[in-house]
């Protein structure tokens, strides 16, 4: 069962180093939290979403269209409500509707769609073990990148014995097309169990495996795979690195890109 | 702290690290879409069942279990980004909480390291940790991602807080279903792998516990504290809760 986002199409991001796309992406969530104006994010998300049609990621992001059409509206809905502004548009009781706060709303929803397109550009321009390659390679200590990997290669298997146990239950009578959510969750349970022991009987035969292959989890270790910044690499990371220090000083000392004072 | 830190030096510490990441995972991913109560940042978390099972029965290794499976959950989700960094620290904490607060939280707490159906001591220790590990998490998801704009803290900050309370307590029949089976027969109870008898009650813990507790009510009903900036009260709870944590 393959439920990567990753597309292997060979584009220029796909090319990147593992350690630069993990940085850049970084640096945009940092970009994006230094404006907080509709105009300003605005630019910023069509730039983000030009790299994703660049990295040839339309289809992650058609998958995740709903996704990210409901992140605007339910932004532009709430912060209006939870934020407060000088120039009145409307009210009611103590319902308050401000210009600001509704700016605020709009800029709040395309930031967190440019989350994740960035997150989307990430994941389906580099395989999840270039991604512990390049988390070791910046100092993840070696045990946690360890159960990273080992729990990213586990993650299908479990999702297809989840689905033969549910399969199993339901031809057993297992009605799981109930709405009620407090039944969904009740329902979960014959599932559950099932699941929990098969994948629990697994750790005691992969710690054997291990141990009789002498893993230690605080031996230095090689890598088969070595990533290597190239110039290509070092050169995105530098002007990555230019444009967060233009926006925050255009954020600190110019104050821009700011329609509510005081938050991020 | 000690132990989730000294855990990693056991490889099958490690391995349980693994797998409850990838069980947590697989039920988050399967179940992200079902039912969304704010698209791109929570659902109704169904997963939220191996929430105590796993942070009473693999103690350290379920926290950092819970953490790398949301963070999976993520990845898989496509919903990569800031507020992942908080699920982290937030999922942390639902598994971390049950296994140092669970001798520790006096009057509820257990006398021993062990779940008893049939003991009022366990359920009450059961009951209360519950709510306070999905109390405490709520509190740092919730101001983390109120500070980075995503959803503001009065809103998701109790949603998380009931989804996890609700996963908790019906979780409880799963705790009971496979605890035996985990303990006697793969001997995979944490205290058990890493040969160690927990420290039983203490001042150290029992402050620690209650710096928690005080938190995380606090936290989620700030708003309802007349003459107190909501602001105010959440980052306060949350400097208690990250106390009480490192203390226990």
């Amino acid at each position: 069962m393959n439920l990567s986002l990753y597309q292997d199409k060979g584009t220029w991001l796909h090319n990147l180093d593992p350690r630069t796309k993990l940085i850049g992406v970084a640096i945009v969530f940092i970009i994006c939290l230094c404006f907080n104006s509709p105009i300003y994010m605005a630019i910023i998300a069509f730039s983000v979403f030009a790299i994703a049609l660049s990295a040839r990621a339309q289809k992650a992001l058609w998958t995740l269209r709903y996704i990210l059409l409901l992140l605007i509206v339910f932004s532009v809905i709430l912060w209006p409500f939870f934020t407060t502004g000088k120039t009145l548009i409307w009210s009611w009781g103590f319902l308050r509707l401000t210009k600001e706060s509704l700016f605020y709303g709009i800029a709040m929803g395309m930031r967190l769609s440019t989350f994740v397109i960035a997150g989307l550009i990430l994941l389906s321009t580099t395989k999840n073990e270039d991604i512990t390659n390049g988390l070791i390679k910046m100092g993840m200590p070696y045990p946690l990148a360890f159960a990273f990997s080992t729990a990213l290669r586990l993650v299908p298997t479990f999702v297809g014995a989840g689905a033969t146990i549910v399969q199993a239950q339901v031809s057993r009578g297992l009605d799981l097309e109930s709405k009620n959510i407090l039944s969904r969750f009740g329902k979960f349970i014959p599932l559950a169990v099932p699941m929990f022991i098969t994948a629990i009987r697994y750790t005691n035969r992969l710690s054997m495996a291990l141990e009789s292959r002498g893993f230690s989890p605080e031996s230095q270790r090689t890598l088969y795979y070595e990533p290597v910044m190239k110039i290509k690499d070092w050169l995105i990371l530098s002007f990555m690195l230019i444009l967060l220090i233009i926006c925050l000083y255009m954020r600190i000392f110019l104050n821009l890109g700011v329609v509510m004072p005081g938050r991020l | 702290m000690r132990y989730a830190l000294e855990m990693w030096k056991n490889t099958r510490m490690i391995v349980l690290v693994a797998v409850s990441a990838a069980i947590y995972a697989a039920a988050l991913i399967a179940f992200k879409t079902a039912i969304p109560l704010i698209p791109g940042v929570t659902e109704v978390r169904v997963a939220g069942i191996f929430l105590m099972t796993f942070g009473i029965l693999f103690g350290p290794a379920g926290a950092w279990g819970l953490a790398i499976g949301n963070l999976i959950g993520d990845i898989f989700g496509g919903t990569l980004g800031p507020a992942s960094l908080a699920g982290f620290f937030g999922n942390f904490l639902l598994g971390y909480l049950p296994y140092t607060m669970w001798l520790n939280f006096f009057p509820f707490s257990e006398r021993d390291y062990q779940w008893n159906v049939k003991g009022i001591k366990s359920w009450s220790a059961y009951i209360s940790i519950t709510v306070i590990s999905s109390c405490s998490c709520a509190v740092l998801i919730g101001l983390m991602v109120d500070a980075i704009g995503i959803v503001p803290y009065e809103v998701v900050s109790r949603i998380i807080a009931v989804n996890n309370i609700i996963g908790n307590l019906i979780g409880v029949v799963l705790l009971i279903a496979v605890y035996d089976v985990t303990k006697n027969q793969l001997g995979l109870v944490w205290t058990d792998i890493m040969g160690i008898k927990p420290d039983s009650m203490s001042f150290r813990g029992i402050l620690g516990s209650w710096l928690v507790a005080t938190g995380a009510m606090a936290g989620i009903f700030a708003g309802f504290i007349p003459g107190l900036s909501v602001n105010l009260v959440s980052w306060s709870s949350l400097i208690f809760i990250i106390a009480g944590s490192l203390i226990l």
